[in-house]
């Protein structure tokens, strides 16, 4: 069939550029494998160049398909599958990014694009290990192109190698809208999850690619080193690379936890979810790394570790890619996972790497070079090999509990009855090991600063070493007590991990400014520590003091028997306008706004002193976000108040069921037993709690939802509501609207009495209807006369020149006069009206008035100027029918209100200094040590010049 | 011996205990009636009774959410949530839950639940025809 309206060119370039980019990073890996062997031949240079032509053509194969599905999605060509899934016509274009990367295609990419970057920087500047280390990258990004390759193997029935993002809609399912050759016209994009709309998604997903991407580079040298044999020279040019992943991944992590913690609901940075464990354990393994590679450059020991740790961290960062693409985590975390038959090709990704890795180490164990003598006990080396092995030791634990899913999926295997094992409380499993990695950590990395490398004269420096440690000891003793204080530690494990954490910082910045006297090489590493050791301030205080204030337990009734535990009271009902106290705080929600798919609510706090002055007061937005048939709430945003010292924060938790859910509004709306009532302008009617009084009318009425447009008839009925039973009053104007011959009608709900009022087409009829059918009698009047009609009596008043009449609007032109006429009844009452006769265009008009409690209905006909007369219509109705209709519905569900969860976050801002400053550590570190090599370098170049 | 010989053995022992402590921190996905017999806070594996009623009246109180489950082995019992309603709940597949048993129901102290993918529903989003 010919398809109309299809853009396949862009498809067909880009799958030839997947197919010649795989082929092209197979090339690289060749040409710099045989590169590699021979270095030491002439056929060096020739296999570089076909190295470097392979993986230059690669790269710009990658940028290529990139750009090509950028250039689809820009332009919604909904025929492919990957536009259709992640793009949508009300898309905002700051977000294409973000659905770029949303799908596993996308994100696979993204990191090939991060693994092409670093590739073309390490031809540019590795020198020597050029061949061996892009050669690695190259193999690498053999494994990753062949997830994107979409092939299928003529032997193999039912295996696919990859998931081609260029594929066709009609290409990936079989559905009968394909058999029209103009289905392209007929689609629409599934667009981007709205979880997803928010700034972090567009830059968090690049940094911590970049991150995983970059820990290639350490894992490509160590590989290097021991395919050369050179088993020191790498550790050099390895170090900065591995600083500058350690800073790179480090950050993308916390923009995830920060992610968590500022737009998403989750209530916190870090929840142990195993998405997050398996990115954190690389990076334990890769500060680990770095830290063997100091000690293996400063001293010739740690060697092995060295490459054990950099080999390991990018072989977890392949676990971590296979247990969440797997689709294996499904039950134990709150990511979503996609299945996508790629399990078996990331099996063979991961175990490629590490049997790769475990053999190339072992085979070379007997070669790496190791100081026979073994370190000395004063010695810095020794105790930050005691440090990695700690921070080995802890991602091994957390690997291990992360990877239960997998040890199940192993054991049904054999086993296929097996339910599975699970951890039943994951957040405090964790914490309880990780105690004690931490204050290990935070001992060893405040002890060891004041350790030297390659310690021969202990005797000399152990006075000066004791001296430093005991008053850091002191001070950091003095600030635990004093922290004590404002952090709720009351167990004493986490006064030791206090402890130890401001042990680090005191003896880091005494370190940092009297020890090393602010020396650049030592600076980072000082910085870092200190970073860590704040950071642990941070969690202890921020998550032993972490507070729910959204609580009030007088307000809130009581659960089901039995269940007053208060951790579980999290959430408060607040009504709006109506203060609530809880937590010492005075909360309102008071205003509500939508704009497009977001609504945003106001909600005020204040903190008042004895005098009830209000000594603090500010306002929070969270906001939920409708999905796009504004059915259904698709996500709740929260909103964070943030002190130096303390965070609010707070996120709407539930609303009524009606705001969220369109559906049961309107089966809500449906149920609603509505009765009708009428009234004359001024009357009250009488109900069970309240009573209403019809006011007025309203020709220019006004409602939060109506948005007037010309040739709109609009009506609305004023009505006073006022309770009976407490102090409330409210005026509601419910109305209606005749457009295109079409009724629309616009309650208004009175919340506090649980009423909901509506006009009906009825009151419009009866507003606006057609009264020819009346019988009217004609009078002439003179001024001052007066007539009887019906024993009513009528008098003629005078003119008015200056029209007041309801449904006289003035127009240029016009000629308008009324007359003043006083009915009185045959009771006595007496009633002033003012029926208007006017002439517009040379048109005569008239402008009724009525007197609806006597039934009369009155039309100033005209004037004779002659005599002074007028002429004056009067017809009698039936009373009830010239009274106004309205219907009032009665138990009607409360809307306004939300549900709201509040949490106080204290020192907060301790985790996020801290872990910045530890990353900025390790970003000064790596410019340090780059610095150092250029320097090396262009002196080895002076060198060689002068010779 | 080496001295980090023996401090490296230490830890692998200390590991080794840990790996074996932590035994007692994972159970298998357990079910209402074994919850029952027991008392102990398990984790349940089950699916939503969408046929059964489930309450959740923030007006009466924001923090209690009732609906009816049914575990792995066909058993459906009440459970009680002490929290507000999560959003998509209706649409859930397959329900996680953590608690105990109490008086014949389950109060969940936590809870997790599985969604279907978007990129499983191969259905096209056709244009609506306005």
């Amino acid at each position: 069939m010919e398809y109309i309206g299809e853009h396949l060119l862009p498809g067909q370039i880009g799958r030839f550029a997947i197919v010649l980019s795989f082929v092209a990073s197979l090339l690289a890996v060749v040409a710099y494998y045989f590169a590699t062997q021979r270095r030491n031949t002439e056929e060096y240079t020739s296999w570089r160049k076909i190295g470097r032509a392979g993986f230059i053509l690669h790269g710009i194969c990658v940028f290529w398909i990139i750009g090509t599905i950028f250039y689809i999605m820009t332009n919604q060509f909904y025929e492919y599958q990957y536009v259709q899934a992640h793009v949508s016509e009300d898309l905002d274009f700051k977000y294409i990014f973000s659905s770029f990367w949303e799908g596993q295609e996308g994100s696979f990419l993204l990191w090939m694009f991060w693994h092409v970057v670093l590739g073309f920087i390490l031809i540019k500047t590795a020198k020597k290990w050029e061949a061996p280390v892009v050669a690695v990258v190259a193999s690498v990004q053999v494994f990753c192109g062949s997830m994107i390759l979409g092939l299928y193997p003529p032997f193999l029935e039912d295996f696919r190698i990859g998931v081609n993002p260029l594929l066709l809609l009609r290409e990936t399912m079989d559905i009968p809208l394909f058999a029209q050759a103009d289905y392209v016209s007929l689609i629409k994009g599934k667009g981007l999850n709205p979880l997803l709309q928010n700034y972090w998604m567009t830059i968090h997903p690049p940094t911590l690619f970049l991150g995983f991407a970059s820990t290639v580079v350490p894992f490509a040298y160590a590989v290097a080193g021991l395919w050369t044999k050179e088993h020191k020279a790498w550790l050099k040019p390895a170090l900065p690379w591995a600083l500058f992943s350690g800073a790179i991944l480090g950050l993308g992590i916390l923009m995830g936890g920060a992610w968590a913690y500022e737009a998403l609901s989750f209530g916190g940075y870090w929840a142990w979810d195993p998405v997050e464990n398996m990115s954190l354990v690389p990076w334990i393994i890769l500060i680990a790394g770095i830290h063997s590679n100091l000690v293996a450059r400063s001293t010739g020991y740690s060697i092995r570790t060295a490459y054990l740790f950099y080999m390991l961290t990018f072989v977890l960062i392949v676990y971590s890619t296979f247990l969440t693409r797997s689709g294996l985590l499904g039950e134990t975390s709150v990511h979503a996972f996609v299945e996508m038959g790629l399990e078996a090709q990331l099996t063979m990704f991961l175990f490629f790497y590490l049997i790769g890795s475990l053999f190339l180490f072992f085979k070379n164990y007997k070669n790496i070079p190791a100081p026979k003598k073994e370190e000395a006990t004063g010695s810095k080396e020794f105790w930050i090999f005691i440090g990695s092995l700690v921070l080995f030791f802890s991602a091994i634990l957390i690997t291990w509990s992360t990877s239960l899913p997998v040890f199940n999926k192993i054991r049904q295997v054999f086993d296929p009855g097996f339910e599975g094992h699970v951890i039943t409380d994951p957040v405090s499993h964790y914490n309880k090991y990780q105690l004690w990695i931490g204050i290990f950590v935070g001992l060893l990395s405040g002890v060891s600063q004041y350790l030297r490398f390659r310690e021969f004269n202990w005797k000399s420096h152990a006075p000066r070493f004791t001296k430093r440690v005991l008053v850091s000891t002191g001070i950091a003793v003095a600030l635990t007590v004093l922290c004590v204080q404002w952090i709720d530690a009351k167990a004493w494990q986490y006064q030791l991990l206090l402890f130890c954490g401001l042990f680090t910082v005191i003896t880091n910045l005494d370190v940092l400014f009297f020890y090393t006297k602010m020396n650049l090489k030592a600076a980072g590493a000082s910085f870092a520590h200190i970073g860590f050791g704040l950071m642990i301030v941070g969690i202890l205080a921020s998550g032993l003091n972490k507070e729910f204030i959204s609580t009030n337990s007088f307000a809130q009734r009581g659960l089901i028997e039995g269940f007053t535990e208060e951790q579980y009271k999290k959430n408060v009902l607040l009504l709006k306008d109506t203060p609530l106290f809880m937590s010492g705080y005075e909360v309102t929600y008071t205003d509500d706004t939508i704009v497009k798919f977001n609504r945003t609510y106001e909600v005020n706090y204040k903190k008042r002193d004895k005098s009830g002055k209000v000594i603090e007061e500010f306002n929070l937005y969270p906001n939920i976000l409708y999905d796009k048939s504004f059915t259904k709430v698709a996500a709740s945003n929260p909103s964070t108040k943030r002190y130096l010292n303390k965070d609010i924060f707070t996120h709407i938790s539930s609303l009524p069921q009606a705001e969220m859910d369109i559906e049961f509004a309107k089966a809500q709306e449906d149920s609603l037993k509505y009765k009708a009532y009428s009234s004359f302008v001024g009357d009250t009617v009488f109900m069970k709690d309240y009573f209403v009084v019809l006011e007025s009318v309203d020709r220019s009425p006004s409602h939060p939802e109506y948005q007037p447009q010309e040739k709109d008839l609009a009506i609305g009925l004023k009505l006073h509501f006022q309770s009976t039973k407490k102090d409330f009053s409210y005026d509601a104007m419910p109305m209606v609207v005749v457009r295109d011959n079409v009724l629309f009608g616009f309650a208004e709900e009175v919340s506090e009495l649980e009423a909901k009022v509506r006009l009906t087409g009825e009151t419009i009829t009866r507003l606006l209807g057609d009264d020819t059918k009346l019988d009217f009698n004609t009078f002439t009047l003179k001024k001052g006369q007066s007539i009887n009609y019906n024993g009513n009596k009528v008098l003629f008043a005078g003119f008015n020149p200056k029209v007041n009449h309801p449904d006289y609007e003035a127009k240029e032109g016009d000629i308008a006069v009324s007359a003043l006429l006083t009915v009185t009844g045959k009771a006595g009452d007496a009633h002033q009206i003012e029926p208007v006769y006017l002439i517009r265009g040379n048109q005569p008009y008239n402008l009724k008035s009525e007197v609806g409690p006597l039934g009369l209905q009155f039309r100033f006909a005209g004037i004779n100027p002659a005599d002074e007369t007028i002429k004056l219509m009067v017809a009698e109705k039936s009373k009830t029918a010239m009274q106004l209709p309205f219907e009032i519905a009665g138990d009607v569900a409360r809307t306004d209100f939300i549900v709201l969860e509040a949490i106080l976050f204290p020192g907060i801002n301790f985790f996020w200094l801290g872990s910045l400053l530890m990353l900025g550590g390790m970003a000064l570190s790596m410019l340090y040590r780059r610095r150092e090599k250029l320097q090396t370098i262009a002196h080895e170049g002076a060198e060689e010049a002068i010779a | 011996m080496k001295k980090s010989h023996i401090i490296a053995i230490g830890m692998i022992a200390i590991a080794i205990g840990l790996l074996i402590s932590l035994n007692g921190e994972i159970d298998n996905y357990s079910s209402f009636s074994e919850a029952e017999l027991t008392g102990d806070k398990v984790t349940v594996s089950g699916h939503l009774s969408k046929d059964k009623t489930m309450n959740y009246d923030p007006a009466v109180d924001p923090n209690y959410f009732s609906f009816f489950i049914k575990d792995k082995s066909g058993d459906e019992r009440k459970v009680v949530l002490l929290a507000a309603k999560p959003q998509d709940f209706e649409k859930s597949e397959e329900i996680v839950l953590t608690g105990k048993m109490q008086n014949g129901e389950f109060i969940a102290s936590d809870m997790l639940m599985k969604c279907p993918s978007k990129y499983k529903d191969e259905e096209v989003y056709i244009k609506s025809k306005a």
